[in-house]
């Protein structure tokens, strides 16, 4: 029964290009692209309750690797600027994370707000490298001869990337560590007394969301096409933040749910862009007060599990 | 750099710094009385300007007619959010309630935008352009003017804190809130005392800082900068609110003079990240311990 609706859910997405139109191909490519970042912002707010308003941040600084190591060495395979994008991102996270140990609530939300104020300012300023405000054109990635150049081939690459980041996600929770984890985020003090090092796991949740979404990064840097510092600025950060209460603190499949109805509907309401905040910011005060649990609760009230 | 010029710079870092301070103010009253940040601060300071200047347009009052409007706008603004929407999540945690402030202040910036625009708008000022001479030193009258009205307002607020009763039961709650209602506190009542008290204090900083930086539907971002001035201070406290503020003021006016221009926009931010890492506790205060 499992499988077959993994299956067949599978084949549904792998069918999707050939049944929509290129723009739902693009706006699919951008939802996993948002579902990676979602589920890197949980593992970081859900799983060790560090909430972060600079996620958008880190997805800049993924974008920017990537576009500057495909422009710098042309025609090299995709895999490379996207482990770059992975790997300096992990780095910069890593340079967040350990200071912001001493850190908690409040305190964390706002210096991971100033973290996104400051990477915008700098991508403004080394123009030399990203071209500052006039924006940065991605080249088409290549595999081997193969030019990812239209949509429905940009969906095959982001696709694989982001079935692989949510496995991986979803087995985490299983392990040592994301039982670590949870740990944590359930009482840092108890946490520690039963031998968690506490420390060195919230760095490490700040390295692993760094990390999905450097990978989101790269990706979204070939998806679009063209990087400007303006579009990451804190509200795409607080649209990530929404993503994870909408779809559910902690749950992998919630993020996967969450960033596929708000992209949807951040994009429906692109004709409306003066009464989108509005309505945002109405979806993000409606699930607080009555669904705190997010649509991940509402699946698993709907399966008789005891919420 | 002449002296006359440096103390030029100062004193309207210290204006700027007194609006920091206000919004300081407003967020600590709240967060003693609630432990949450609310994150609409600045919006609702926004709101109430823009309320304040729409009267003022139709009525043409004078000046002071049109802070007592924004005064009580934003306090019944306050008090409706408050009773409609963060009293039905007082059980929730705080990371919830700062989810809901966040919302807030997505819908009321988008509210204000609606209803105004989002264009800048010219604010009638209290003080006049020209500039004094006090001995060598030049003077904007808008820069005293803001520090004046400013100090006075933390004064009538110190005397609010100390000498009344609604003064002390919201000091009773922010030190311990089971105590406080075990002695008859109305904690709920202190909680929309707040918020109200909170708002009126941003309605006044929104009123004398409009004219400064323009009316828009954007100065609501300044509740940022009262939060850098909150930690500098050492979260929770006032008079860390107000030295906070000042400081902040004065290093944001001072920093573009020794770096370099292009960093200019990110110094309170760097200011942040330094204070949260060197003294979390603020310049002033003491990190406190937590329990289990």
């Amino acid at each position: 029964m499992r499988r077959a609706a993994l299956a067949i859910g599978a084949l549904a997405l792998l069918g999707w290009p050939w049944a929509a139109p290129p723009y739902f191909v693009f706006l699919a490519s951008l939802i996993v692209v948002n579902a990676i970042v979602a589920i890197g912002l949980n593992l970081l707010s859900g799983y060790t309750n560090q909430l972060s308003f600079g996620h958008a941040g880190f997805l800049a600084v993924g974008a920017y690797t990537a576009a500057i190591v495909a422009t710098r060495w042309p025609g090299v395979p995709v895999v490379a600027p996207l482990l770059a994008a992975a790997l300096v991102t992990a780095l910069v996270g890593l340079a967040l994370g350990i200071p912001c140990l001493r850190l908690e609530g409040l305190y964390l939300a706002m210096a991971t707000l100033a973290f996104g104020f400051v990477v915008v300012e700098a991508i403004l300023n080394l123009d030399w490298l990203t071209r500052g405000n006039d924006g940065l054109r991605v080249p088409v990635a290549h595999l081997g001869s193969w030019a990812l150049a239209g949509d429905r081939e940009r969906y095959y690459l982001v696709l694989p990337v982001g079935a692989a980041m949510v496995w991986a996600a979803l087995n985490l929770a299983r392990t040592r560590t994301g039982r670590a984890l949870l740990a944590i985020r359930e009482s840092e003090i108890a946490a520690q007394a039963s031998g968690v090092h506490v420390a060195r796991y919230r760095a490490l949740a700040f390295v692993v969301s760094a990390l999905y979404t450097g990978v989101a990064g790269g990706l979204f840097a070939f998806v679009v096409g063209f990087l400007s510092p303006d579009a990451f600025d804190v509200f795409l950060s607080v649209d990530f933040v929404a993503m994870i209460i909408v779809g559910g603190l902690g749950s992998v499949p919630g993020s996967v749910v969450g960033a596929a109805v708000l992209t949807v509907l951040h994009d429906s309401l692109a004709g409306f862009q003066n009464y989108r905040p509005l309505i945002f910011g109405a979806i993000l005060i409606a699930s607080m007060l009555f669904m705190p649990g997010g649509i991940a609760s509402a699946f698993r009230f709907l399966k008789g599990d005891r919420v | 750099m002449t002296t006359a010029a440096l103390i030029h710079v100062v004193v309207s870092g210290l204006a700027t710094g007194s609006i920091y301070a206000l919004m300081a103010i407003s967020l600590v009253i709240i967060y003693n009385a609630t432990r949450t940040l609310n994150f609409a601060q600045g919006e609702m300071l926004m709101i109430s300007t823009f309320v304040g200047w729409a009267v003022y347009q139709r009525l043409k009052l004078p000046l002071l007619g049109v802070m007592l409007v924004a005064v009580v706008g934003a306090a019944l603004l306050a008090w409706a959010i408050e009773r409609a929407i963060i009293r039905h999540a007082i059980s929730a945690t705080h990371f919830d309630v700062l989810i809901i402030t966040l919302g807030l202040s997505l819908m009321l910036r988008s509210a204000a935008g609606v209803a105004w625009t989002h264009d800048d708008f010219p604010f009638p000022s209290f003080f006049g352009d020209r500039p004094m001479a006090v001995g060598p030193v030049r003077l904007a009258p808008v820069s005293l003017g803001i520090i004046g009205a400013s100090l006075a307002l933390m004064a009538a607020l110190w005397a609010l804190f100390t000498r009344t009763r609604l003064g002390r039961a919201m000091r009773a709650v922010a030190q311990n809130q089971r105590a406080a209602r075990l002695m008859g506190i109305s904690v709920e009542r202190v909680y929309s005392a707040s918020w109200v008290l909170a708002a009126v204090v941003g309605a006044i900083a929104g009123v004398l800082i409009a004219p400064v930086i323009f009316l828009s539907s954007k100065m609501g971002i300044v509740v940022i900068n009262g939060f850098i001035a909150a930690v500098l201070g050492g979260f929770g406290s006032m008079p860390g609110a107000v030295v906070g503020g000042m400081l902040l003021g004065v290093i944001e006016n001072l920093a573009p003079l020794y770096l370099p221009s292009s960093i200019k926009h990110s110094v309170p931010f760097i200011v942040l990240i330094a204070i949260l890492l060197l003294r979390p506790g603020g310049v002033v205060g003491r990190v406190a311990r937590r329990k289990v």
